[in-house]
């Protein structure tokens, strides 16, 4: 029984998994989240942020991390725009600041957003996508306007008014990065913040997360957003619940699921590895 | 829903078809799964050379030079900085001589330029960032016995003692037993060998909490495609296109 | 003069009926910012002795002391300080700091500061812990690499995980199936990338000598031209120069899913006995250590990718852990620059453990012993070794 177990065709886990993900689609449940300290830290950055407080937000990730990525960058506009901030939306992944836009229409969309009757140009603008990785930050940290020298629309940088007085990074009050891999957080830290001394927040993929926790310890993150849990957390904190606490059921679900095949398999393993011992006389 | 025009209709039934193909790998390969394949390869290397052309080759290259030709000279009477491109320009057309066999070795000089370059910044950077910062932020004490004795600070309660200087002592361990386990001028015997086999195990504890995340992350894009799968591509379906 | 001027000055900006008052004890410092590009002036001032509060500070500057001063700057009351960003180089500046304090009336003037010229210099002093440090690790590097060039004998440990690549390519050479390697996914400018292709060398070598088959998919193109002629070089070096031909390395994608989803199905068709797996990776490794686990390929794999070693780990036969991937170029290339560059990092390895040791130690002695005061400064020291400004 415990050899069939461990020799268990993995495609019945793939289906397990799927249905344990598909379910709490159909059914209405939800899941409490309960806040971590770095999320908190990075909320409470941008609470105790001015109004006209300019935030630069660095949209460095495509499609592919869209379902991680995309619920923070909403609850983060969604925050700014009620905190009355002035944000500058620039990214280092070409389909970033297309994410940005797609956000942007589904926070717009929101009667209550909408109706504030925000400007382009002037309460928030997107700057587009820049190549040069690390060297894009680092030629930021002189001009941001040599560096975006215009909009995506094509308007030329020095004539929006929201840029007017934001020539390098000591003019912006924070920085949110959003960051899928390279260019990304690492690069930020590592110009940005250390070299310039910019604020810097970030939400990373799970994957990335466990990399820049070492720069979270060091001080030189302001607070960080791990994969849809800390999207989760962060929608929580600002009073703005939306998909990344509603797929947080299907998360717990399929992680369930994982861990008892973690459990089962190791426990089946050990015991049939026994059984194995004891035959060979070697117990 | 609200209505859908027939370019997002279509759009959405390809992201489906996409999707059920390259998911349809799970159960075994299949013809399917190998045409999504070929168009996501496709796809992606047609978009990549698009992005590079009109993103860095065009804006970097071909609009620098042309300002450098329109204007050559600067108010001061310098040349304009753009005329560095040139140097760039060479580079690139160095590297674009690997594909003569005759002259393919040239292409060494522009990978020289670019690999000394990057370590040159990367150095300094990582130098800063990666080592002295995170090098500081180890050195915590132990135990900070002048706040234990005032009653002042975290270790004003049992709870949060064990929180602080516990954490503090596993941080320094691990920092040091790590790179015990990367020395590599010293075989791994003696006292030198069990510290190096601590720093080993603190690399797999580290190793399972970073594996659970990615766990995390992975069942949170399965959850994207399902939710397009049911929000989007499902009402799409049943409901047409205007 | 000066005060007739200064009188013009503040008159426009104060009420026309006001009148200014000196605060001949108020020092305001001006001087340039050092270890800096240039066009900095700093501005500073103690607490002044007043009626009252000070409401803002206005700041005013000129290039003379008669001259005309203008206000660049109106600070809160509470500052005591100012950087002026945007003097030119070489020029003069003198500076007139007017306090308004919170009952009104006339300001309060600060005698003029100055004169105070902004200048660029060649290097930032606060700097210099990195500049010794990085000076320290470069000069054993070098020393290091000189000692491999001159033929002395360096040490390396022995890496798990490289006793099994001879075996891994034995394996695939009895099965008759071919060896996949994966060289990462990034450009030839990370060193990552550079790692992997001296393995491949190496690699490439063995498979010469045993003739099989090897295939080499990449991500970038500058990648495909290197592995090319590291793999013509290398079966040249094995005496089978006819062996190789230029489709053992091909370029697929630059797109990272695009790429792992080609490598899946190459895997899946040819399915090889062994797959290398070396280089820089993200997200699309744990896919491919799958596919190749599902296939039963023995794998090796090495990366300095700290997010993705833990895949590699679960699902790879062997794995060199971050910096094992360099040691394990080094030790097979045993080219004495790699060779040095190891050895001289092991000693920027040895400073930080001893630093560490001793800060902490010196920080928890010095809270048990708060009256000793050597601990703290010894601690201090160690400390600003750290420093990063």
């Amino acid at each position: 029984m415990l050899e069939k177990l461990l020799a268990l065709d993995r495609r019945w886990i793939f289906l397990l998994v799927i249905v344990a993900l598909t379910l709490p689609f159909f059914l209405n449940l939800t899941c409490k989240s309960y806040v971590s300290p770095e999320v908190r830290t990075l909320y409470d950055a941008i609470d105790k942020l001015r109004p006209n407080s300019k935030v630069l937000m660095a949209f460095d990730y495509d499609p592919a991390s869209e379902p991680e990525l995309n619920p923070m960058a909403e609850a983060f506009f969604k925050f700014a725009f009620t905190r009355r901030l002035k944000v500058i939306i620039l990214g280092l992944w070409p389909q970033g600041p297309q994410q940005a836009d797609r956000v942007l229409e589904r926070v717009f969309a929101d009667s209550v957003f909408g109706a504030m009757n925000l400007q382009y140009g002037v309460d928030y603008v997107n700057l587009g996508f820049q190549s040069g990785n690390e060297f894009a930050i680092q030629g930021m940290g002189s001009s941001i306007e040599r560096v975006f020298p215009r909009d995506v629309r094509g308007t030329v940088t020095g004539d929006i008014p929201i840029m007017q007085d934001v020539k390098d990074f000591s003019n912006v009050d924070f920085v949110f990065n959003l960051s899928a891999g390279y260019p990304g957080t690492v690069e930020w830290v590592q110009v940005a913040a250390d070299r310039y001394g910019v604020r810097l927040g970030a939400g990373n993929t799970a994957v990335q997360a466990p990399l820049v926790y070492p720069y979270l310890g060091s001080g030189q993150l302001t607070g960080l957003l791990g994969g849809m849990k800390g999207g989760a957390e962060f929608e929580v904190l600002t009073g703005f619940p939306a998909k990344a606490n509603k797929f947080m059921v299907s998360q717990t679900a399929a992680h369930m699921v994982v861990i008892l095949f973690v459990i089962v398999g190791n426990v089946a393993f050990f015991i049939v590895q026994g059984r194995g011992r004891k035959g060979r006389g070697e117990v | 829903m609200p209505q859908l025009s027939f370019a997002d209709y279509a759009a959405i039934q390809v992201g489906a078809l996409l999707t059920f193909g390259i998911v349809s790998f799970l159960y075994k390969d299949n013809p399917f799964y190998k045409l999504c394949e070929s168009i996501f390869v496709g796809l992606s290397a047609g978009y990549w050379f698009v992005v590079l052309f009109w993103e860095n080759l065009v804006p970097k290259l071909y609009d620098n030079l042309k300002h450098a030709l329109a204007e050559p000279t600067t108010a001061t009477g310098s040349l304009s900085i753009e005329w560095l491109y040139l140097f760039a320009l060479l580079l690139g057309i160095l590297m674009l001589l690997r594909l003569v066999p005759k002259l393919g070795w040239l292409s060494r000089w522009p990978l020289s330029f670019v690999v000394g370059a990057t370590a040159g910044l990367y150095f300094i950077t990582y130098l800063q960032s990666n080592a002295l910062r995170q090098l500081q932020a180890t050195l915590v004490p132990i135990l900070n016995f002048t706040d234990m004795a005032s009653g002042k600070g975290p270790t004003s309660t049992l709870n949060a003692f064990f929180k602080q200087y516990l954490g503090n002592a596993v941080i320094l361990v691990g920092t040091v037993s790590g790179l015990f386990y990367f020395y590599f001028s010293k075989e791994h015997k003696g006292w030198f060998g069990r510290s190096a086999r601590v720093g080993i195990y603190f690399l797999m504890i580290t190793f399972g909490a970073s594996f659970g995340y990615t766990v995390m992350s992975r069942m949170s894009l399965l959850i994207g495609r399902i939710d397009f799968l049911i929000s989007d591509w499902w009402p799409a379906l049943m409901g047409g296109w205007m | 003069m000066l005060a007739g001027a200064l009188a013009a000055c503040l008159l426009l900006i104060f009420d026309a009926t006001a009148q200014e008052a000196t605060a001949p004890d108020a020092v305001v410092t001006a001087k340039d910012r050092g270890s800096d590009a240039g066009g900095v002036i700093e501005l500073s001032w103690a607490a002044w002795e007043l009626p009252a509060d000070v409401a803002r500070f206005e700041i005013l500057r000129g290039t003379s002391p008669e001259g005309d001063f203008e206000t660049v700057a109106e600070l809160p009351g509470t500052d005591s300080g100012y950087v002026d960003e945007t003097a030119v180089d070489g020029q003069d500046y003198y500076y007139i700091v007017a306090a308004l304090i919170q009952t009104g009336g006339h300001p309060f003037v600060a005698p003029t500061a100055g004169p105070a010229r902004s200048s660029a210099q060649w290097f930032n002093t606060s700097r210099l812990n990195q500049f010794i440090i990085g000076a320290v690790i470069s000069l054993a590097i070098v020393a290091f690499i000189w000692a491999a060039r001159s033929g002395r004998k360096l040490f390396v440990r022995k890496i798990a995980g490289l006793e099994a690549v001879d075996e891994a390519i034995g394996r695939a050479t009895e099965m008759g199936r071919p060896i996949l390697f994966i060289p990462g996914i990034q450009d030839m400018d990370n060193v990552e990338t550079i790692a992997g292709l001296t393995i491949l060398a190496r690699v490439a070598h063995t498979v010469a000598e045993y003739e099989t088959t090897l295939n080499v998919p990449v991500s970038r193109s500058l990648v495909m031209t290197t592995a090319r002629e590291s793999i013509r070089e290398a079966y040249l070096a094995a005496g089978r120069p006819d062996g190789y031909s230029d489709d053992m390395v091909h370029y697929l994608t630059d797109e990272q899913f695009g790429y792992v989803a080609a490598v899946n199905g190459i895997m899946v068709r040819q399915k090889p006995a062994t797959c290398f797996y070396m280089g820089a990776f993200y997200a699309e490794s744990l896919i491919m250590a799958e596919t190749g686990a599902e296939i039963g390929a023995i794998q090796i794999a090495g990366t300095a990718q700290p997010a993705q070693l833990p895949f590699f780990v679960a699902a790879c036969d062997y794995t060199l852990i971050g910096e094992e991937l360099f040691a394990a170029s080094a030790y097979l290339s045993g080219e004495p620059r790699q060779l040095g560059s190891l050895k001289g990092q092991d000693v920027g390895k040895a400073m930080g453990m001893i630093a560490v040791a001793a800060g902490v130690l010196f920080l928890t002695l010095s809270s048990l012993l708060p009256g000793v005061d050597l601990f703290r400064r010894l601690a201090d020291i160690v400390g600003g070794l750290f420093q990063v400004n």
